[in-house]
């Protein structure tokens, strides 16, 4: 199963919004992936290491893949959390984080 | 000794230098032979140490949170996360399990690492920071090395280091600490934002020539120009605020009664108390900057209102000067994509950009500042732009103002149209000072670009360095052309720059004419003393011999003279 996305966020998958995107990758049980929806460069998105080794900017657009029992739950949250742009009281918090 | 680097906080101080080489201490033992090493006790180690690790990133979030805030305090919830990097854990496992002990296999993983994020640019490179804060946690840990206590270090503290991490940085006592210089670092490392979150005066990246300063040197850090000085002299010490004198809160004028005014540069919020604690009659630089940088979006209307509304609260009955948004040059925004320019300081810089790529931001900006001219103490703002070297620019600008006062009148939300004036730090707009001042209410001289440009040379060029300097008698001529040009035309003049907070050269400022002198707060109570010592006759006799040297050498010895 998986969903080709845009990163809406500013900081892009960097920062808190990397940070939040390998948190809840990691409250489920699927094996998930994320990767440049047009590249070869997919990695584990529960590794906050390689997530921000890919160096993803806001605007490009993703491919998430999960396999699991929870794959589409799973898909359904990472997906609302990179198309939500970061919320105001958020911002500034994501923003001092570069 | 005076070195160069990045001014990260713009604040000085003067202390006695304390190397902090934490580095030294973690020397990996000798690799012994995997047939002799136990992997399971190895496993156990590292797990042993993972924890110690979490345990002071989760106390160190919290001191982050308790003394700099939220925002600085995120950083360690990113460390929690490397901590238990599936890849980083996985690979170290491993490596123990083929028989590398634990501490070279966190080293040489986490090395691997770092060498990935060092070779990316901007805020990537600076992932290499938290990875090694991380990586230095677990070894000390491993090599049982006490950490060393950098919140209790003795007061007067000058701290030298290759880098800080942001743990160390977060822990410092900004009581005890007087400045900090580092050897690598840039401006938007989390080390640097923390020691301004702090006010802790620092100098980053000024190389490996830092490592020549001595254990228990005198050393002066002045975060403002970005030197760090060892064994400064009074002249230096009084400049960047090491000798205090007495605070003059009233207005000052000259002897005679020629009225002054005294404002502050001010490049934050942390910086407004202090600036009105040393009797600044205003702020005559507010760089609006710091709500840019450091930050992965740029700030909305109503955040730049607040911290503009928040600058003229803390000077309720004073001017402050608004610089409209001057990025471009050396100062790095990511989210801006700005092109890399092979030469950036003559490049989209300032009111370039402003008009140009980044007309939307300069909408937001310019609202925020119209909708803060029609609140409380609105009646004192003033607003200038950067780098005009154009009178089609002043133009444009002015009818930038004009199209969103129309915008808010139709939408009917209060606004005012504000003093406008523009910086004048290129010699084009040196040389276009008169028709400046007959469309504008102000202009105020900044001495530093001038000085870049009117000597043509790079201020960050050591080389080079002595051409830097606003006495060359081609720079104090474009001074006083700005000034007698907005002579008779109704616009005042004033100067921000590090030559205006020189309290040697005050008499020489006041003698060229300058209705307003704006600088770092440190050396405002110093200046306003200047001031009321000065004459205005003797001061312009002065300037006037000044002004006919031909030589910078000419220039000092008639400074000499003057002397008392």
């Amino acid at each position: 199963m998986e969903r080709i996305v845009e990163v809406v966020p500013e900081a892009g998958l960097h920062a808190r919004p990397a940070s939040k995107f390998v948190q809840t990758a990691n409250r489920f049980d699927s094996e998930i992936t994320v990767g440049r929806a047009d590249g070869d460069d997919t990695v584990s998105a529960s590794s906050m290491l390689a997530v921000t080794g890919l160096n993803i900017e806001h605007g490009e657009r993703v491919r998430i893949t999960a396999e699991g029992d929870d794959a589409e739950a799973a898909l359904d949250e990472l997906e609302a959390l990179l198309t939500t742009p970061v919320e105001e009281d958020d911002e500034s918090e994501a923003g001092d984080d570069a | 000794m005076k070195l160069s680097g990045i001014g990260s906080t713009p604040l000085s101080g003067v202390g006695t230098a304390r190397w902090y080489r934490p580095e030294s201490d973690l020397t990996l033992p000798e690799k012994p032979d995997p047939s002799e090493v136990d992997s399971d006790a190895e496993q156990e180690r590292f797990e042993t140490a993972q924890t110690t690790a979490r345990e002071q990133i989760e106390q160190a979030r919290q001191q982050a949170a308790e003394r700099v805030g939220e925002d600085e305090a995120a950083v360690f919830e990113a460390h929690l996360q490397f901590l238990d990097d599936p890849q980083l854990v996985g690979d170290i496992e491993s490596a123990m399990s083929e028989g590398t002990p634990a501490e070279h296999a966190v080293s040489d993983r986490f090395e691997e690492a770092i060498a990935q994020f060092e070779g990316m640019d901007g805020r990537m490179a600076e992932r290499a920071d938290d990875l090694r804060d991380i990586r230095d946690r677990l070894l000390r840990v491993l090599l049982d090395v006490e950490t060393v206590d950098l919140s209790a270090l003795p007061a007067g503290t000058v701290l030298l280091a290759e880098r800080l991490t942001p743990s160390d940085t977060a822990g410092l006592d900004p009581d005890s600490v007087a400045g900090i210089a580092t050897v690598t670092g840039g401006r938007t490392s989390h080390a640097a934002i923390i020691a301004r979150s702090l006010a802790i005066p620092a100098v980053v990246g000024v190389g490996e020539v830092l490592n020549e300063i001595e254990e228990g040197a005198d050393v002066l850090v002045n975060g403002d120009a970005g030197t760090v000085v060892v064994d400064p002299d009074e002249g230096e010490r009084a400049a960047a605020g090491g000798v205090d004198a007495p605070v003059v809160e009233e207005r000052v004028a000259t002897a005679d009664g020629k009225r002054i005014e005294v404002a502050a540069n001010v490049g934050g919020e942390a910086e407004l108390e202090p600036a009105a604690a040393r009797g600044a009659d205003g702020i005559g630089l507010f760089r609006t900057e710091f709500l840019f940088l450091d930050r992965e979006a740029p700030p909305d209307e109503s955040e730049q209102y607040e911290a503009i509304t928040a600058a003229l609260a803390a000077f309720p009955d004073d001017r402050v000067v608004v610089r409209t948004l001057d990025i471009g040059g050396d100062k790095a925004v990511p989210y801006l994509d700005l092109p890399d320019e092979t030469n950036p300081f003559l490049g989209q810089r300032g009111i370039r950009l402003s008009l140009g790529t980044h007309s939307d931001l300069f909408e937001t900006h310019l609202r925020a500042l119209l909708r803060v001219a029609a609140s409380e103490h609105g009646d004192e703002l003033a607003v200038m732009f950067p780098m005009v070297t154009q009178i089609e620019e002043v133009e444009s600008a002015i009818e930038r103002v004009e199209s969103v006062a129309d915008d808010l009148e139709s939408e009917g939300i209060d606004y005012a149209v504000p003093e406008l004036g523009v910086m004048i730090e290129t010699p084009a707009a040196s040389y276009l000072a008169d028709a400046l001042a007959e469309r504008l209410d102000f202009l105020s001289i900044g001495t530093n670009d001038l000085t870049q440009y009117v000597m043509a040379v790079d201020r960050e060029n050591d080389a080079v360095a002595d051409y830097h300097d606003p006495l060359h008698p081609a720079v104090l001529r474009a001074v006083d052309r700005t000034v007698s040009a907005a002579e008779g035309r109704d616009a005042w003049v004033g100067m921000c720059g590090e030559m205006a907070g020189d309290p040697d050269l005050t008499e020489l400022l006041v003698g060229l004419g300058l209705d307003e002198l704006s600088m770092s707060a440190v050396t405002v109570p110093a200046v306003k003393q200047q001031v009321q010592q000065t004459a205005t006759d003797t001061a312009r006799e002065l300037a006037a011999e000044v002004l006919a040297c031909e030589t910078r050498a000419e220039v000092q010895t008639v400074l000499d003279g003057e002397e008392k």
